[in-house]
């Protein structure tokens, strides 16, 4: 184990060499990030033995080299943000189908703006994978390892998405702890290509549309399945990283920061999550019981967690980094979704802030707390959804 | 918590030295976090930066809005208002000026120290790149991190040679920092530059970047529209009379206008005090 004070994208760098990644390809140029200078340098070290990094002339090429990379057994990696992602949708959704363990971070970049909010992975989340959001360096750097084990994992096989916020993160330095490489591999073991993902499961020889006999829904529904055993995936891969490596993210679909015996809570995914700490922290000092959870895991959505934590709070503020015009946040919709079977009606109350990169500080996440807990206390919210 | 900002131009090491500072910290025993303000910087162009030290880790991500302490890494930015305000009360602010704090006009019931960072920068580096040599002074003054911590980051970002010349202007300036003076002015003037863009938004008033400005001949001006269209700022706006005009918050003085004009109607001059 050894510690560097790095930046974010230099820490999901680190974490594709410890995760012992065979094969990057990236589209170099603008919208790119510097994760792909990290990973030239491990390239050219020469410290990850067998490492190909593949320059592209766009998004959509490397996603399609990943994936043929991941479809013949290596461990393949990509990342991109904003524009780059959006450019990347068409073939996103083929690495899905396909069943590609494939891992990509996604340093968040507005689609209306340079400057960093959730609208370019949100625009990605019909495309069959589980995104995960995180909040600080050393969390990126865990992550990006954990979600090999989750993609790669029997009962999910799908690829995954690792979000965070740039500039603030992605070009921001702080103290990084690298677990050792022997302890990692110990963690994650090789990745073995599993072509038998057909309904049959009898020795299959290809990859993806082999269904032309046969229900051409069962795809569907296999994959519907597999994106929500997640939830379980998710908290397993957590429990085990904490247990080796002594750092925990809550259970790893949700992080919550003083909810146990808190009126109400607030919810966040991403750097807001960590500036919303302290403002939770202030809240409590001035006597207002409001508690914060960090969503880790956008999809799958921590339902059962959020059915859990709603039995025991007045309301829950849903603090949304994107806006789908005409429908609001999508985290809004979620959490409503999830808790409308539950008899115990909790109000939700939607806010929209941080979009086009407008910095979030801690007074509008207090006052977020505030307007939430009057809710819980039986007010009524000036409207159902806010702008920040 | 400490919370500093840094101030300098593109190209002098602001957001390498705030690197530096938290690497020194994490050094010590203590959790640090450097955020880079990034916009649409350019080499010259004023920018900030920041860095929190904390005892456990930095997990707050808004930019820092009220810093202990103000470091400024440029000798003309270290005359500006900007750089001083906002700083908590009893508040630090560490300058690179070639002249002692008590000279210092910047206002505010603050502390001032000074160091000659350009000269030691240019007797060390041989360029007057400074923010090595304000790392030193920053250890010096502050006793935040000592030299030895800020001379092993320095090996990380500079290794071989370069590093030991980089630790020459450290020591340097180390030494040679001034005492800290309470400012003279208590009361600030009204700012008229705003360096200090808060936001990781598009910067408003981009007028401090200019080195030089489009100087017009309406007479050569055929009104083409050429240098409307190549403007990459969209700083140039038009007239009731078919010919440009530079939006003074806008332009970054690039001249690029002047030099897609067809007719030469557009020069570059210099902004007098720059």
């Amino acid at each position: 184990m050894s510690y560097e004070v790095m930046v974010g994208n230099k820490a999901t760098a680190v974490g594709c060499k410890l995760a012992r990644v065979k094969v990057a390809a990236a589209f170099p140029i603008t919208p790119q990030t510097t994760i792909t200078e990290y990973l030239s340098e491990i390239y050219a070290s020469g410290e990850l033995p067998g490492f190909e990094f593949i320059n592209v002339e766009g998004e959509l090429s490397s996603q399609v080299v990943v994936q043929a990379a991941e479809a013949v057994g290596a461990r393949s990696f990509t990342c991109t943000s904003g524009p780059g992602l959006l450019y990347m949708h068409h073939p996103m959704q083929e690495t899905a189908t396909k069943r590609l363990p494939l891992v990509m971070a996604v340093v968040h970049r507005s689609v209306k703006s340079m400057q960093p909010d959730h609208s370019d992975l949100m625009a990605q989340q019909w495309q069959g994978w589980l995104h995960l959001y995180v909040e600080n360096a050393q969390e990126i750097l865990d992550t990006i390892v954990m979600a090999y084990k989750i993609a790669e994992d029997k009962r999910i096989r799908l690829p995954v998405a690792v979000g965070y916020d740039g500039y603030v993160l992605s070009y921001t330095a702080e103290p990084v702890e690298i677990p050792a490489q022997e302890d990692v591999d110990a963690f994650l073991p090789p990745y073995k290509p599993m072509p038998s993902i057909l309904p049959n499961e009898v020795d299959p020889k290809t990859f993806g549309r082999g269904w032309e006999e046969g229900d051409p829904m069962k795809p569907w529904q296999q994959h519907n399945q597999a994106a929500l055993n997640g939830e379980v995936v998710i908290k397993e891969v957590f429990a085990d990283w904490g247990k080796k490596f002594g750092r925990t993210y809550g259970n790893g679909m949700i992080e919550p920061y003083r909810v146990e015996g808190a009126d109400c809570v607030i919810t966040a995914m991403g750097t807001i999550a960590g500036t919303a700490m302290t403002a939770i922290d202030r809240l409590w000092a001035d006597g207002k019981k409001v508690g914060l959870v960090k969503i880790r895991s956008y999809l799958p959505f921590p339902r059962k967690d959020f059915q859990e934590i709603a039995g025991g709070v007045g309301a829950i503020g849903v603090f949304d980094r994107s806006c789908q015009p005409g429908m609001w946040g999508p985290v809004y919709h979620q959490m409503r979704s999830t808790l409308y079977d539950e008899a115990k009606r909790t109000p939700i109350i939607g806010f929209i802030g941080g979009l086009s990169g407008k910095e979030v500080r801690v007074e509008d996440l207090m006052k977020i707390g505030e307007k939430t807990l009057k809710v819980a206390k039986g007010g009524k919210p000036e409207a159902p959804i806010q702008w920040v | 918590m400490i919370e500093i900002r840094l101030h300098g131009r593109g190209g002098q090491g602001a957001v390498t030295a705030s690197r530096i500072i938290a690497t020194a910290a994490y050094e010590e025993g203590k959790f640090s976090q450097a955020i880079p303000m990034y916009g649409t910087e350019r080499r010259g162009a004023p920018l900030t930066a920041y860095v929190r030290i904390d005892e456990k880790r930095v997990r707050l991500r808004e930019l820092v809005h009220h810093p202990d302490i103000s470091i400024c890494f440029d000798p003309l930015i270290s005359l500006q208002q900007a750089v001083a305000n906002d700083v908590k009360s009893g508040g630090k602010v560490l300058l690179n000026v070639p002249f002692g704090p008590e000279k210092s006009e910047l206002a505010g019931n603050i502390e001032i120290a000074t160091v000659d960072a350009t000269g030691i920068s240019l007797e060390t580096l041989g360029r007057p790149i400074t923010n090595t040599a304000m790392c030193g002074a920053f250890a010096k003054a502050t006793g935040l991190v000592s030299l030895e911590s800020v001379e092993k980051a320095i090996k990380k970002y500079f290794p071989g040679r370069l590093g030991e010349m980089n630790i020459a202007a450290v020591r340097k300036s180390y030494e040679k920092v001034s005492p800290w003076v309470e400012a003279k002015n208590k009361v600030a003037p009204k700012m008229t530059v705003d360096l200090n863009v808060g936001g990781y938004g598009t910067l408003q008033d981009v007028s401090s970047w200019r080195v030089f400005y489009p100087s017009i001949d309406e007479e050569k001006c055929i009104g083409c529209k050429t240098c409307w269209i190549f403007c990459p700022e969209a700083a140039l706006e038009w007239k009731a009379n078919n010919k440009p005009a530079m939006i003074n918050i806008a332009c970054k003085g690039c001249g690029v206008c002047a030099n897609e004009c067809p007719v030469k109607a557009i020069e570059m001059k210099r902004v007098a005090g720059t």
